[in-house]
Order: C-alpha cells, then sequence, then structure tokens
C-alpha cells in the first residue's frame, strides 16, 4: 500500500482492525514522517497538565478587589467629568444672557418678565385646548377603544422600562 | 444539583465564595491551557487570570445548559489567540522558565522507571517548544484536542470554527509538528557508562 491511507488514518484516528494495525506498524517502520506524526500523537497523548503556582485563588481575589477598584475610581471620574462637562456647557449657553444682566439689569428683567408672561399664556391655552380636545375625543371613542388605547401605553411602558433595565444593570457580581 | 451547579448558580447571584471554588476547581485546566496556548509561565499566570475575571463579569451571560469547563476553556483560548496575534512572543528556553518557579512539570512520583519519566519529560519538552511555532488556532485546536479531550463539534463550538474546518486546522498542525519532529533531531542524552552515578 502507499503511503497516503497510512497517513489519514494517523490523523484521522481511524479504528483499525488487527491486519491494518499490522500494516500500518511495517509502514511506520519504513516512513520516518508516519513515525514522526505516530510519535507526537503519542507524546501529545502523555503531556501533563501543568499547575500554576500556589495561591491563584489568592491572587485571583486580589487581582478581583483591585479591578473593582479601578471599575469603580473610573465611574466616578466619568461622573465627575460629566457633570463638569455639563456645567461648562450651560454656563457656555447661559454666558451671554448672564452678561447681559450685568450690563443692563433693568431690559433683562423686563425681557424675563415677559418671556414669563408668554409660558405662563401659552401652557394656559394648550391645557384649554386639551381640555376641550378630551371632551370631543371621549364622546367620539368607545370604552373599548380607551381599552385598547390604555392597554397599549401600558405595554410600551413595560417594554421601555425593561429595556432601560436591561441597559444600565450591573453584571451580576461585579 | 453538582457542588459545581450550584457554585455557578450562587456566583451568578453574586457570592464571591461560590466563584472563588469555581476558580479552585478550574485553575490547573486554565492555566495549562494557557501555558501551552503562551509557552511561558508568567503570561500564562496573567492570561490564567484574566479569563476567570472574564467568566465572572460575564457570568450572566453563561448558558447552563453548557458545561461550565468548556465555556471557561473558550474564554481562556479566546483570549490566548487574541494575545498571541497582538504581541509575538519570544522563544525562551525551558530552563529559563523553570528558574522563575513558577511553573514545573513535577517528576511523577509513581513512575518507576526513572530513565523513562526524564525521556517523556524530554519529549514533552520538545512538543512544547513545538507547539509555540504553530498558527495560534491551530495551537489551540491541538491542545483542546489532545489535553483536553475535545471533540471536534467541541473545539468547533469553543473557538468558533466549522467542523470541517477544526478537522483541517487539526491535520494541518500534526503534519507541522511531525515535519518539525523530523526536522530538529532530539538533543543528545549522554551516554552513562556502567560505573558512573547519575549524578555525574
Amino acid at each position: 500500500m502507499k503511503h497516503q491511507p497510512f497517513e489519514e488514518w494517523l490523523l484521522n484516528e481511524t479504528p483499525l482492525s488487527h491486519a491494518q494495525k499490522r500494516e500500518l506498524d511495517l509502514h511506520v517502520r519504513s516512513c520516518a514522517y508516519c513515525s514522526a506524526l505516530l510519535q507526537t500523537e503519542k507524546v501529545l497523548r502523555s503531556v501533563k497538565l501543568v499547575a500554576p503556582a500556589e495561591g491563584f485563588t489568592g491572587r485571583f481575589q486580589a487581582r478581583l478587589a483591585e479591578r473593582r477598584l479601578a471599575d469603580r475610581r473610573r465611574r466616578l471620574w466619568g461622573s465627575v467629568l460629566f457633570l463638569l462637562g455639563g456645567v461648562f456647557f450651560l454656563f457656555w449657553l447661559a454666558a451671554p444672557s448672564l452678561f447681559s444682566v450685568f450690563v443692563s439689569p433693568q431690559s433683562w428683567l423686563a425681557s424675563f418678565v415677559k418671556w414669563a408672561i408668554f409660558l405662563v399664556t401659552t401652557v394656559q391655552a394648550v391645557m384649554q385646548a386639551g381640555e376641550v380636545m378630551l371632551h370631543v375625543v371621549a364622546n367620539l371613542m368607545p370604552p373599548f377603544a380607551w381599552l385598547v388605547l390604555f392597554s397599549a401605553f401600558a405595554g410600551m411602558t413595560l417594554i421601555w422600562s425593561i429595556s432601560i433595565w436591561r441597559f444600565v444593570r450591573v453584571p451580576q457580581g461585579v | 444539583m453538582t457542588d459545581e451547579k450550584t457554585w455557578v448558580i450562587q456566583a451568578q447571584q453574586g457570592s464571591d465564595e461560590a466563584f472563588a471554588q469555581l476558580v479552585e476547581t478550574y485553575q490547573k485546566p486554565v492555566y495549562n491551557l494557557c501555558y501551552r496556548m503562551l509557552g511561558e509561565a508568567e503570561p500564562a499566570e496573567d492570561a490564567a487570570q484574566e479569563t476567570f475575571l472574564r467568566a465572572y463579569q460575564g457570568l450572566h451571560r453563561y448558558d447552563a445548559s453548557r458545561p461550565f469547563g468548556t465555556w471557561l476553556l473558550s474564554i481562556a483560548a479566546h483570549y490566548c489567540i487574541d494575545t498571541l496575534r497582538r504581541k509575538k512572543f519570544s522563544l525562551f528556553s525551558m530552563d529559563a522558565e523553570n528558574d522563575d518557579g513558577a511553573t514545573f512539570e513535577m517528576p511523577d512520583a509513581s513512575a518507576l522507571d526513572p530513565e523513562t519519566e526524564s525521556v517523556r519529560r524530554e519529549q514533552s519538552d520538545r512538543l512544547h517548544l513545538l507547539l509555540k511555532r504553530l498558527e495560534s488556532t491551530d495551537r489551540a485546536a491541538v491542545i483542546l484536542r489532545y489535553w483536553y479531550d475535545f471533540s471536534e463539534v467541541e473545539i468547533a463550538n469553543a473557538l468558533n470554527l466549522t467542523v470541517s474546518a477544526v478537522k483541517s486546522r487539526l491535520h494541518r498542525a500534526r503534519r507541522g509538528l511531525a515535519g518539525m519532529w523530523l526536522e530538529e533531531p532530539a538533543p543528545v542524552r549522554p551516554e552513562r557508562r556502567a560505573y558512573e552515578t547519575p549524578a555525574f
């Protein structure tokens, strides 16, 4: 027999009959490559597991504690930077208004009052329009439709809450 | 329920003691995989530690239908493959590794014949050096196959490969090892004369 089938037997670890084993044995004696294949397999199977140095679990626990501390520090610094960035951004947005307060307080006060009146009247108008709409729609929609609408709203709220929870939850054990 | 499953559940619920039990149980297989993959004791220790840290942080993703050990070894194999891709490791001699006292393959006390044990260790060291020259994924496949008795399907799952890819990688690795084994003759062992003691 040629070399190839023997190599395939060795590589595929094919279960062999007695006759095949004898043939393989004869071939291996004359073929250095197949002999090396057989020998490396034997060595691979005989090599023992290597153990780490004593105290591996203790070192792991120390490393875990370090990692937790680093994570906590990173989160703290992230929050501080976020907060400072937000404060700086707000200051940057409010800077022109703040500047105008110091330059001419009367005109700033007048524009503030004007803006507050506009806000209050707008809110009132929206609320009145809402009340009218609610009366109209309440009469138009049957109770069943209200039930469906509220169920859909509750479902959406539930999905939203679960999504938020999944995104923000800290992995177990960390 | 087995101890292991109980520990996993308790660890998932945040118990550090339960996870420490898992570390204690799996430290040897995980470390051995990292050592065979990276070839050196210190990076192997780091990789094994990192494997357990990653497992700890990813416990909520662990699928309980898979054996915990397989999942852990899969994390270790991926970590080592990534490490090897990022960094080229220089070849150190086994002596250098043993000098730092971190890793020893202890002589088998049960071995009756010290000569046989010595040959076995020599061959083991030689193979360890040859393994380092395999491509990282091939190396992982060989290690999982021959040290951990993983089937081709299990290797495929652990390394995110197809079964046929695993088979071809194993064949390539075995051919490579045999080729290198032939090319590089074993170190010559000094012949001991009958009147000499083993110490000389």
